[in-house]
């Protein structure tokens, strides 16, 4: 079942990763295209993360390709993806503390313009007597747009370290957005929210899936991946045991064993 | 200087003819023994404390020598017995020392969970307080040192064995084999590990934290004391002879990992045996030079090569350790007026020394010179978060590369080319401070900066003849005091304005972000490698020229002058005091090292008031730049205190302590923030 072309779509295919005699992964298929949302669910241990790890650039896998729109990036580091076009967010907060909001947001939108090597070596001897590459108002422009879209006008001059947890994994969402991300890759969104925080977040994911982004989240919040997610994938165990609509997944045999742990009948 | 006393086997020349390779090969490992077993006590030192508190304690060099100092004094000029001295030092000073710095220092860092940074300078403020301390009570002359152990020689057969040395090697192994013991059986075994491997878990389940880390540090300055008591007499015995000594081979916990006792045992041993076994052969010409200078420094270059070959240092703690906590400044800029107040000050302050006396004015020179070495360290863990207690090594390339240079071009190019050539070697540094963080950064740093020290500064194939002359422009000299001083303060003026860049738009936005989180700088797209290689090559280029230009103002190359114990140290301790993230600050603490040293008449005392700012930096991490800071703020808008007070305690309300402006400021903050939250 080889899908056929989006734009901005980022395919993950055939991967397994081992550590040591444990295998997190094995020989997993998902794919995100644009403009809608996909979601990686599964039981604790079931390798998600590592999956994540390996799409990101935290891992390399041990088999199969990681490519976006056809080109191969498997064996590119993490901040070598993101300029080409994938962003993501963190479980464990990854924000810049001493930053204020706005300013995190620019770092973002500051690092979009730099893919080749020479480029930015020279963007850094050229920022050393002042002298800035790029379409600086462009650049605060978009974060405008971002602040807009995630409703952050209040808190932009406010120094992340003094904001919420809540608050702060829309600002690394915005961070993400800013650099004009074609891949949006979320690992638990939604942890440390509350429910209204969590409806917003909603929200806001679909606002953004509706601009053209590719979105791929890791989530344990089984009601908001399935109220969200227009293709989910089920992983057990490192093996991918399900995989379609929600409610085809949903209703798998399978995926009732993995979580409920009772044999299927 | 280090290392360097080696016993050579007590053989005639005529016996040493007759003996065959393999005897002599036995002989030499014999003499290298003794030496190879306390480096492995030390090593078990460092590990003992690292695993039962998580700090890596950098001051334990300078505790092994202040202790070597109390025994000598103890002994030699208050004639007690050589048993009673060791007891008193060993059993009674150290663990008492240990038990202090535990008690007054790290637990209130480590109640706070301070970040590992913290730890870090405070155990090199430690250092810098105990050097001074030791350097103002015994001076710097090399003291005789008195021998704990008898010293006879065995003869078995041909074999000349030195008694102390297989002592040392009976208490190494023994003291090991205790610690084993009480690691896998006792209940405190038990308790450290718990401790060790999480602190609030053990203290759920009823281990006394406190206790367990006071006694980790008790056994840690224990076994310092020994070391320092053993190893004086075979090193040159001076404050900084006998510390860079201990920490030069930290190579042998580097190698153990900071965990595994019997491979620091076998690393220990290996390296005194090594070292002794390089006399055997003798190279000749230029090669023996070399060899000789590889033979004395054998630990740096083990730890160098241990630091540059290993991974991480080791699990959890070890690589932890974020500057956040010492360089909290944002980008955000002051207002003009503020600006325009502080640059008026400084301008001020820096250029009274042109109306001072002659011999004024020449203290005062050295102040620029080492503002900008200091600006460079700001640069890079200030403002990027890596840790460098290398930079008298840069510094140091740049002052000798300066003079070599000078005799060929004019002196403004050779400052150019000394620069340049300084900020390769950054550039080489920078590639190991890709994978490298917090402690496992600033130990590799530390080895770069020795290995420059002992392998170009002080060889003299390098230093000979040089001749160092202060530069001229468009044919106009730069001799007179006046004029150089002028000239040093241009300097400066330009290296502030690249700061002033590398603080601020994307440049210093992307460098902040990768001192905050690497992994966020990342997921944005940061080249966090070409980012790191290149403060690295800047700073480096920053601390060559700063050099260059104290040299100029001595007019001399010292090797003393860029030593990695007696400068990089000092300077980094002087640097986050006066506050990491300030380049302003960096220069405020030139001047305050500069005005010490004139006022005392005495080079080393401005490390005494360092010292004891560093070592108790957890109770102001900003820096004194950070609390000035905090006053203007307050000055100006008591509303931004209030903000930060609420910050740190948004519920309960403090109301009881905020005035009435404070209180309406604070509710305004609320109501927006609440209404932030209802937003749909």
């Amino acid at each position: 079942m080889s899908p056929a072309p989006h734009a901005g779509r980022l395919e993950a295919v055939g991967i397994s990763k081992r550590f040591g005699g444990l295998i997190a992964v094995n020989n997993v298929t998902v794919w995100t295209s644009a403009g809608s949302i996909a979601a990686l669910i599964g039981p604790n241990g079931a390798g998600k993360t590592t999956l994540f790890h390996c799409l990101t650039g935290v891992e390399t896998p041990d088999r199969g390709k990681v490519r976006l729109m056809g080109r191969d990036i498997t064996a590119l580091s993490s901040d070598a993806r993101a300029r080409l076009g994938v962003g993501r967010t963190f479980q464990r907060l990854e924000i810049f503390p001493t930053l204020t909001v706005g300013e995190n947001l620019q770092v973002g939108a500051d690092n979009r313009t730099t893919a080749h090597m020479a480029h930015r070596i020279g963007g850094l001897f050229a920022g050393l007597i002042g002298v800035t590459f790029g379409d600086q108002r462009r650049n605060r422009n978009r974060v405008d747009e971002v602040v807009e879209l995630l409703g952050l006008d209040d808190v932009r001059d406010t120094p992340a370290e003094t904001l919420s947890t809540g608050t702060l994994r829309l600002v690394e969402l915005g961070r993400a957005l800013c650099h004009d991300p074609t891949v949006l890759l979320l690992d638990e969104p939604a942890s440390g929210l509350d429910t209204t925080e969590t409806q917003r977040l909603q929200q806001v994911l679909r606002d953004v899936a509706s601009t053209n982004v590719a979105i791929l989240l890791v989530e344990h919040d089984v009601d908001l991946v399935f109220g969200l997610a227009d293709r989910v994938y089920a992983m057990a165990e490192g093996r991918l045991i399900a995989s379609g609509s929600a409610d085809e997944v949903r209703e798998s045999a399978a995926v009732r064993e993995a979580y409920l742990d009772v044999e299927p009948a | 200087m280090a290392w360097r006393r080696l016993r050579r086997p007590n053989t005639s020349t005529t016996a040493s003819r007759r003996q065959n390779t393999n005897l002599l090969a036995l002989n030499y490992a014999f003499a290298g023994l003794g030496l190879g077993a306390i480096a492995a006590l030390s090593g078990i030192g460092l590990i003992v404390t690292y695993r039962a508190t998580g700090v890596f304690n950098i001051a334990q060099g300078a505790i092994a020598m202040l202790s070597a100092y109390l025994f000598r004094q103890l002994v030699a000029v208050w004639h007690l017995p050589k048993a009673l001295g060791a007891v008193i030092v060993v059993f009674g000073f150290a663990p008492a020392v240990g038990a202090l710095v535990q008690r007054v220092v790290f637990r209130p860092l480590q109640r706070r969970r301070a970040s590992a940074a913290e730890s870090l300078v405070a155990t090199i403020g430690l250092t810098v307080l105990i050097i001074g301390i030791a350097y103002q009570v015994w001076g710097a002359q090399a003291q005789n040192a008195v021998s704990l152990l008898p010293q006879h020689v065995w003869h078995v057969r041909s074999l000349t064995i030195q008694t102390d040395a297989v002592t040392d090697l009976a208490i190494v192994i023994v003291g090991a084999m205790l610690l084993g013991a009480i690691a896998r059986w006792t209940s405190l075994g038990t308790s450290i590990r718990a401790v060790v491997d999480r602190r609030d878990l053990a203290e759920l389940a009823g281990i006394d934290a406190d206790r367990v880390a006071g006694i980790g540090w008790s056994a840690g300055t224990f076994i310092a004391a020994l070391t320092g008591i053993l190893i004086a007499p075979q090193v040159q015995f001076t404050p900084f002879g006998l510390t860079l000594v201990v920490l030069e081979i930290f190579a042998v916990p580097v190698i153990a990992g900071l965990t595994n006792v019997p491979v620091a045992i076998l690393a220990g041993v290996a390296l005194g045996i090594g070292a002794s076994e390089m006399s055997l052969l003798t190279p000749t010409g230029n090669a023996l030079g070399i060899w000789e200078a590889l033979q004395a420094n054998l630990p740096i270059v083990a730890l160098l090569a241990a630091l540059l070959l290993r991974q991480r240092l080791a699990g959890g703690g070890g690589d932890a350790g974020t500057t956040i906590s010492l360089a909290r400044r944002r980008t955000t800029v002051h207002s003009v007026r503020r600006q325009v107040a502080t640059y008026a000050v400084a301008a001020v302050a820096l250029l009274c020394p042109l109306l001072f006396p002659d011999v004024d004015l020449r203290q005062a020179q050295q102040v620029p010179a080492l503002a900008v070495i200091f600006v460079s360290i700001v640069a890079i863990t200030g403002y990027s978060g890596q840790i460098s207690l290398g930079q008298a090594g840069y510094a140091g390339l740049g002052a000798l590369l300066f003079g070599r240079f000078s005799t060929h071009t004019p002196e403004l190019v050779a400052l150019l080319c000394a620069a340049l050539a300084a900020s390769a070697v950054g550039f080489l540094t920078g590639y190991p401070a890709i994978r490298r963080r917090g402690l496992f950064l600033a130990l590799t740093t530390f080895a770069v900066g020795t290995f420059v020290s002992r392998f170009v500064f002080q060889q003299p194939y390098f230093t000979n003849g040089l001749q160092v002359d202060r530069p001229s422009i468009f044919g106009r000299s730069l001799a007179g005091d006046h004029a150089f001083y002028a000239f040093e303060l241009v300097v400066l003026a330009v290296v502030f304005l690249v700061m002033t860049n590398l603080r601020g738009g994307p440049l210093g936005r992307s460098l902040i972000a990768m001192r905050d989180s690497e992994n966020g700088a990342r997921s944005v797209g940061v080249d966090v490698r070409t980012l790191k290689v290149f403060i690295f090559t800047v700073s480096a280029a920053m601390a060559g020229i700063g050099g260059a230009l104290l040299v100029q103002q001595g007019g001399a190359f010292s090797p003393d002058a860029f030593d990695p114990l007696a400068s990089s140290i000092p300077w980094f301790a002087v640097v986050v005091v006066f506050g990491a993230d300030s380049a302003a600050g960096a220069v405020a603490g030139a001047g305050f090292v500069v005005l010490i040293n004139a006022v005392t008449n005495n080079a080393d005392f401005f490390q005494i008031l360092i010292g004891v700012f560093a070592t108790f930096i957890g109770l102001l991490p900003g820096g004194i730049a950070d609390a000035q800071r905090r006053l203007l703020d307050w000055a100006a808008h008591p509303r931004s205190l209030i903000r930060q007070f609420e910050a740190a305690a948004p519920e309960p309300h403090p109301r009881g302590q905020l005035s009435k402006a404070g209180l309406a400021a604070a509710e305004h903050i609320r109501a927006r923030r609440i209404a932030a939250a209802a937003k749909p």
